[in-house]
């Protein structure tokens, strides 16, 4: 009764935030659908242990907690201790969804598909920082990495897209080339 | 400030995580260094490609809306408050029951309806049960006779629960006391078996719901329909003793 009115006023103004999370963990809305499911009906539950922190940040823990363990039953090599060497392959990585292939084909979201391409550890630090707008220090209690791996991996994945991106301004001009 | 210290400060300028005084002084380094400078550009405008082609989700409303039936309908598993809200929280809880029902009912049928309602009770069951061992108060009437029991349950319910000694079937009455399940008190019985507790849930049976098992947690629930009532039994003990113990309940319920 009293953790429903606490869930109803500190985690629902976080949902889209948790959501957001999950839809770029997951990659696909199904799944991040179980995983926001989760992640509630586990706010709802630990709701009293919510004190005197901000209610983002800690909901998003949770929903990340709920991904991996959802990752693990579901998608277990993903979680496989990844170094980005990944991301040589990861353009054709069958971890891409359907929904992000038909984003490949509109070119306004290439940018978005090299997101959803780049290996967990990078694109969750990318998107909380980028997207949610979360700090370092943030970043890093969720992520439970000290502040400066939250720095490393941040401008890892900022490398990463930068060369999809360049990569994708030379195939442009490959094909105004040979046009 | 050389420039192999700058790479990470350009990047944590851009993120905004320099305090004022480093800030005032990074943003002055930018501008008398074009490497840095052109790094600190490259992040920003990633960034607005980044959050301009990258969608921030919505959640669809039906999505939140399950969320919300969810948690509505989540039985603590904790100790409830019954001293106030009770009412609402099941009148609620009644709601987010009718929506989820309605679903059910679309999506597969009404055995899927009945299945789930018998979750939701057994869930309940080992919830209370639980509960009512860690608060050490299982027992509210510590009685193995019948007469005893049976008037203390009846004088706090709008229902008089059959009560039984079993000693011979290896179950002897340990007492009782009142819970709540789906929302009513709710009279259980408790007895010993061999080094197990077994709580007996006993209440007036809507419709006729056949013998049914669950583990839950590590609980075994057994449900059972007899004389008008349900019993649904909770306990570490087997399935089969559970089983067993409904069953001689149920029937020796109906004798007069």
């Amino acid at each position: 009764m009293e953790d429903r009115r606490r869930f109803e006023k500190l985690v629902l103004p976080h949902l889209d935030a948790g959501y957001t999370l999950a839809r770029w963990l997951a990659r696909n809305a199904t799944d991040a659908d179980d995983v926001l499911q989760e992640a509630c009906m586990r706010a709802l539950k630990y709701i009293e242990s919510l004190h005197g922190e901000q209610a983002k940040p800690w909901f998003l823990t949770i929903v990340r907690h709920a991904f991996y363990d959802w990752c693990a039953r579901n998608r277990p090599d993903e979680l496989a201790a990844d170094d980005g060497s990944a991301i040589e392959t990861a353009a054709d990585d069958a971890g891409i969804g359907p929904e992000q292939a038909a984003l490949a084909r509109d070119e306004s979201s290439a940018l978005a598909v090299a997101i959803a391409s780049l290996p967990l550890v990078y694109r969750e630090v990318l998107v909380m920082r980028e997207l949610e707008e979360l700090s370092y220090k943030e970043i890093a209690h969720i992520a439970q990495i000290p502040i400066g791996t939250v720095m490393s991996r941040l401008a890892r994945a900022r490398a990463l897209l930068q060369r999809s991106a360049l990569l994708q301004v030379i195939g442009a001009q490959r094909r105004e080339g040979t046009r | 400030m050389t420039c192999t210290q700058s790479k990470t400060l350009v990047a944590a300028h851009a993120d905004g995580e320099l305090d004022v005084l480093r800030g005032y002084a990074f943003s002055r380094h930018l501008r008398t260094c074009a490497e840095c400078a052109a790094e600190h550009r490259g992040i920003l405008a990633l960034r607005a490609r980044v959050r301009a082609q990258a969608p921030r989700y919505t959640v669809p409303d039906q999505l939140r809306a399950r969320v919300l039936a969810s948690v509505e309908g989540a039985r603590d598993t904790r100790r409830p408050s019954p001293e106030r809200g009770e009412r609402w929280r099941w009148a609620t809880a009644g709601a987010a029951a009718g929506v989820l029902a309605t679903l059910l009912v679309f999506a597969g049928g009404t055995t899927i309806v009945d299945r789930r309602a018998r979750e939701g009770l057994a869930v309940e069951a080992v919830a209370a049960h639980v509960r009512a061992q860690l608060d050490d108060r299982l027992i509210a009437i510590a009685s193995s006779d019948q007469h005893t029991v049976k008037p203390w349950l009846s004088a706090r319910l709008d229902y008089s629960p059959p009560v039984q000694d079993l000693p011979d079937a290896g179950f002897p009455l340990a007492g009782g006391r009142l819970d709540h399940l789906a929302g009513q008190p709710v009279a259980v019985l408790v007895y010993h078996y061999r080094l197990h507790t077994v709580d007996v849930f006993v209440r007036p049976a809507i419709g006729d719901v056949a013998l049914s098992q669950r583990t839950l947690r590590g609980f075994n629930v057994v449900t059972e329909t007899g004389s008008g009532m349900q019993w649904v039994a909770v306990s570490d003990a087997s399935a089969d003793v559970l089983g067993g113990l409904v069953e001689r309940l149920a029937a020796g319920a109906r004798a007069p």
